[in-house]
């Protein structure tokens, strides 16, 4: 959760992948100990060990348990899991609705990220200010944003969000926006892609710069338009960037926890339940650890699937 | 590097297992104990005592606490009462539960007559307050409704009561004029209600929905009124059907409710202090709150434009029903339960001078004691319907309405607050709203 | 705010200058062009940043004029009164103090654990670091939530429940694939020749980490310090799970301070509040701005 922002991973650089490759078996020292290797590794090691893979370790058994914090374990197979998926309907609305957020969270962060970033790049002047600008709310708490959400997306009292529609005669579309079954999903999935769209622009803004201009120049000078110039030779040339970035931006969306938890805690109903928010209801309202561990489990499974499916495309773009 | 690694894995496993197990073995050798003797002997030794409580931090019961924790600490250097408030509810029981879970409570904690305070009740982690308030002569000086209100389903003790409420519709005289509706005498009344004002532009009722247990009371309305107190006990122990006719019942009249537009728009996105506002600013004509609001709506604190039409109802009846008219929720608040594991004398001599001393320092904030031995003290700035509030608190029926919140288990709980919103919304039909509950009643029963 | 940012600007000489290149060129179209060109960006920006100022504004109304009030209108009367209250109310100062204390713990543990890290697995190297490797970089993926259970039981076993440290390690150990990842990318591009030299002078490994490796890395530790400080700063799931006692509490708990009980929220306060906590991240961001936009441009584009 506190790492999305260095998104920028690998990327753009044209980088020999040869060399890398024979230099991980090797050292690029000509003399070392096998202690002083121990020295340096261990203690990462021991912190990631401890926070990181133990907890998936112990999730794992847990899952296999009932337990209420209380009381004896009890030990039921896998059962919890049987129960995850074939009868807890509340599962399964929470799994689609975390794919509808990721979704949504994808074409706001991305989608916006290249748009502002593409406009930027031809703005004559104030590009540091615009970037500041739009950076902006990353600074601010999810806290600070869910309640300032809340204010917007609020019809009675009237919230920004609805007076606006007010005034350019949109009267009819104002509804409670947190409210209505057919809209708090979209609602509670904005705040999050409105937050980081800024980091993410600032990714493809510096690799959209990095696009040698004789590639844009010899295109343009064949006639090609500024749109085809921007798909065909930008987009292009950025696609690892592009590529990284989603990555980080999917995996930030299906951990995504924060906003839904503060702004509906799930509601109304399960319509913005997350599988984040469902799980951590599970632990800590319910009480049921057993269940909500096969559940984060869950959670991990799909992060790693969704990034699979990712690099799978990738590798295939560049086959082509 | 290899061969380290391999032996790493099984032993880490290994290790993982043992946590776990001991995990275990701890919890339940918790169980075995029963609940200390009430009355310790041994030498009282100050010291400083913790209370997780979850009350507004400026509130009257913290304020009243910490004036008589530095009376006692006079008499008794090196005490003091460490009081640590999570005012928001659901962030205060997952804190509270999670603590239990790793045995940590502190001296004093605040929890209602859930299943979850009964289990640790019966592993013997709280001190029976019953026996405690009898051995310090205190039981009989408690409003016996303050009492019920903290016992568990087989009737045993073991929170104390700080607070003494009741829940009234508050309502807006001028606006129900100007709809020319009366005070509804049966809760089918309040559909046609919600049509006539509705008709006027006015917000029938203001509820607040964010925090979900308003609604429910709502939902305990119908049941209390037609099947009595039992009906809630029954489904939470699955004796008794979210579609028994009771059920049905009150599944019907919520959707009525929400048909007629008795709810503002969007309310369940509405936060306590934005439905609050909306019956205070004159513009919603109902509001359901309870007695502790009382310096909000009946002191010169409210909106001059609305102060001289605020009266208020108690819950309306059903046809046929089986509790009187004086019967209705009336709450003691979130209780205070002591922990077993660290009672000693302290505990006991500081529990014996807080209780005999607390209800004159409360009752003089104007707020209504959980005893009979004292007066509310009436604010200066009250108005006049101050008194006739604190009279009806004062005269209530046997039978209480518990809300469900504090009964059912967590998992069926957290659903019934969900489906309800959606009933309401007409989301979903009545039908499908039994069968749901039911089917989650009968999923989370096992545990 | 505003000056500090424009003068940036000016004094920024390595913008590409191709706009003033084609200056003298400009035609009607392309003079129209630039203004909608000008007009989007400017109504994103107003929406991207608009309801922070929104923020501002509120903190400065009566309760009143809050609850009644068009919310677009300028406050009809400014108060400093909900700052007054804020302070009151909660703890303010502490809770800054505690997600400062979280913020610099976390951050040094991350810088420190990362480079030791990627340089046993980059420079050292050793013949399974490959697997090592990814065992990190898998952790860039895995959510936060699977820890919550688990490390709770464990820190309440181990005594480790409510304190800093309860925060700072799962904030760091989170956080750490992706500094390793930052790291190796980086001393991957550090000539072999820098160690052969220095190995010659007979410096060891030791040696070479604090006085080579270290040196040339002040780049890279400004932007993860600065990319993972707005995380740490605002964390609010590990600060929920497993903090319990007034004293310790960071400011996104701080902030859930003021919802009162029952769900009664000062809103006027609230807002207050979050504008409070919220300046000393705020100035930190506004003057490391360009340090931070150029560490995540480069990075995007260098690694």
């Amino acid at each position: 959760m506190t790492d999305t922002t260095t998104a920028r991973a690998g990327a753009a650089r044209p980088r020999p992948p040869r060399r890398r490759t024979k230099q991980l078996s090797t050292s690029m020292l000509p003399r070392r100990s096998r202690l002083s290797v121990l020295v340096f590794l261990v203690p990462p090691l021991l912190l990631y060990g401890f926070a990181v893979l133990l907890p998936i370790g112990q999730s794992l058994v847990l899952s296999l348990y009932k337990w209420d914090g209380i009381s004896t374990m009890r030990f039921v197979g896998l059962d919890n899991y049987v129960k995850m998926l074939t009868r807890d309907d509340v599962f399964w609305t929470a799994f689609s609705n975390a794919i509808g957020y990721l979704v949504i969270c994808l074409v706001l962060q991305l989608g916006g990220a290249l748009l502002v970033a593409g406009l930027l790049t031809a703005l004559p002047r104030a590009r540091e200010l615009v970037k500041t600008l739009y950076l902006l709310p990353a600074v601010i708490s999810t806290v600070a944003i869910a309640l300032l959400f809340q204010r917007i997306y609020s019809l009675e009292p009237l919230g920004l969000l609805n007076q606006l529609l007010g005034w350019v005669g949109l009267e009819h579309l104002q509804t409670a926006w947190l409210s209505n079954v057919s809209t708090v999903l979209a609602a509670v999935s904005i705040p999050e892609g409105w937050r980081f769209t800024g980091l993410y622009m600032l990714i493809v803004y510096a690799a959209l710069i990095a696009v040698p201009h004789e590639l844009e120049e010899a295109a343009r000078l064949d006639g090609a338009s500024w749109w085809q110039t921007f798909w065909r030779i930008r987009f292009r040339y950025i696609r690892p960037v592009w590529i990284t970035t989603t990555v980080m931006a999917t995996t930030y969306a299906l951990r995504g926890f924060d906003i839904p938890y503060l702004l509906t805690n799930g509601g109304p109903g399960q319509a913005s339940e997350l599988l984040t928010t469902y799980m951590y209801k599970t632990a800590f309202v319910h009480t049921d650890y057993g269940y909500a561990s096969a559940i984060s489990v869950f959670i991990v499974v799909e992060c790693l699937v969704a990034v699979g499916l990712i690099f799978l495309l990738l590798r295939r773009g560049d086959d082509k | 590097m290899t061969p380290s690694r391999t032996r790493r894995r099984p032993a880490a496993l290994a290790a993982l297992t043992a946590v776990v197990l001991a995990l275990a073995a701890c919890s339940s050798t918790a169980g075995a104990k029963g609940s200390p003797d009430v009355a310790p002997s041994g030498q009282i030794v100050p010291r400083q005592i913790s209370w997780l409580l979850s009350r507004p931090a400026d509130g009257g019961v913290i304020t009243a606490m910490e004036k008589i924790a530095d009376e006692y600490a006079k008499d008794h250097p090196g005490f003091s009462l460490n009081l640590i408030t999570t005012p928001d509810r659901p962030s205060y029981v997952q804190k509270y539960e999670t603590l239990a879970a790793a045995n940590k409570l502190p001296e004093l904690f605040d929890t209602d007559a859930t299943p979850f305070a009964q289990k640790l009740a019966s592993q013997g982690r709280m001190v029976d307050v019953g026996a405690l308030l009898d051995d310090l002569g205190l039981t009989s000086t408690y409003r016996q409704a303050a009492l019920n209100y903290q016992r568990f389903p087989d009737g045993s003790l073991s929170m104390v009561p700080f607070e003494y409420s009741s829940e009234y519709f508050w309502y807006n005289t001028a606006l129900f004029a100007q709809a020319g509706v009366s005070v509804p005498k049966t809760l089918d009344d309040m559909p046609a209600m919600c049509t006539a004002l509705r008709a006027k532009g006015i917000t029938p009722i203001a509820l607040d929905g964010q925090d979900q247990w308003p609604l429910e009371r709502y939902w305990s309305y119908h049941p209390f009124r037609q099947a009595g107190p039992d009906y809630v006990h029954k489904v939470a122990t699955g004796e008794a059907h979210f579609s028994d006719p009771a059920g049905k019942a009150a599944a019907t009249w919520l959707h009525d409710l929400g048909q007629a537009g008795c709810f503002q728009d969007g309310f369940s996105s509405t936060g306590y202090a934005d439905a609050q506002a909306l019956f205070t600013s004159g513009k919603a004509a109902v509001y359901n709150i309870g007695t502790w609001e009382l310096a909000n709506l009946a002191t010169d604190a409210l909106d001059s434009n609305v102060r001289g039409s605020v009266d208020f109802f108690t819950l309306p009846t059903t046809d046929g029903a089986v509790t009187a008219p004086d019967e209705f929720v009336t709450t003691s608040g979130i209780g205070m339960a002591v922990n077993a594991q660290t009672y000693d004398p302290l505990m006991r001599d500081f529990l014996a001078f807080a209780l005999t001393r607390y209800p004159e320092v409360y009752a003089a904030s104007g707020a209504l004691s959980p005893t009979t031995t004292v007066a509310t003290t009436i604010p200066g700035n009250a108005t006049p319907l101050y008194q006739k509030a604190v009279d009806q608190a004062e005269n209530v029926g046997a039978k209480i309405a518990v809300p469900w919140d504090t009964q059912l288990d967590p998992t069926t709980n957290t659903r019934l607050q969900q489906e309800l919103t959606l009933l309401v919304q007409g989301d979903i039909t009545p039908d499908a709203f039994l069968t749901t509950m039911d089917a989650a009643l009968a999923e989370n029963l096992g545990d | 705010m505003t000056s500090v940012l424009t003068t940036q600007v000016a004094a920024r000489p390595d913008e590409p200058s191709r706009p003033a290149r084609r200056r003298p060129v400009r035609s009607p179209r392309l003079r129209a062009q630039r203004t909608l060109l000008t007009v989007t960006v400017v109504a994103i920006v107003v929406m991207q940043v608009y309801p922070l100022v929104w923020l501002l504004l509120t903190s400065f109304r009566t309760a009143a004029d809050f609850a009644g009030g068009n919310p677009f209108a300028l406050p009809s009367s400014f108060t400093l009164e909900n700052y007054g209250r804020a302070f009151s109310t909660g703890n303010l100062w502490l809770n800054i103090a505690n997600s400062f204390i979280v913020t610099a713990g976390a951050s040094v543990l991350i810088v420190v654990a990362g480079m030791m890290a990627a340089y046993a697995l980059q420079v050292l190297g050793f013949r399974f670091s490959g697997l090592v490797r990814g065992l990190f970089l898998m952790g860039i993926v895995v959510p936060v939530q699977i820890s919550l259970v688990p490390l709770f039981i464990d820190y309440s076993r181990i005594g480790l429940l409510d304190t800093h440290l309860s925060m700072i390690i799962p904030l760091a150990a989170f956080a750490l694939p992706m500094a390793v990842y930052l790291f190796s990318s980086f001393y991957e591009y550090i000539p072999r020749e820098t160690y052969e030299a220095a190995s010659l002078d007979g410096a060891g490994p030791y040696r070479i980490f604090s006085q080579i490796t270290l040196r040339l890395s002040v780049n890279t530790i400004i932007t993860v310090v600065l990319v993972n400080s707005i995380f740490i700063w605002n964390d609010f799931i590990f600060a929920n799970t497993f903090v319990l006692s007034d004293g310790l509490k960071t400011i996104p708990l701080g902030l859930q301070n003021y919802i009162g009980a029952m769900g009664n929220t000062d809103w006027t306060a609230t807002f207050a509040a979050v504008c409070v906590t919220v300046t000393p991240l705020m100035l930190v961001f506004l003057v490391l701005n360009k340090a931070m936009i150029q560490g995540l441009e480069s990075g995007a584009v260098k690694g």
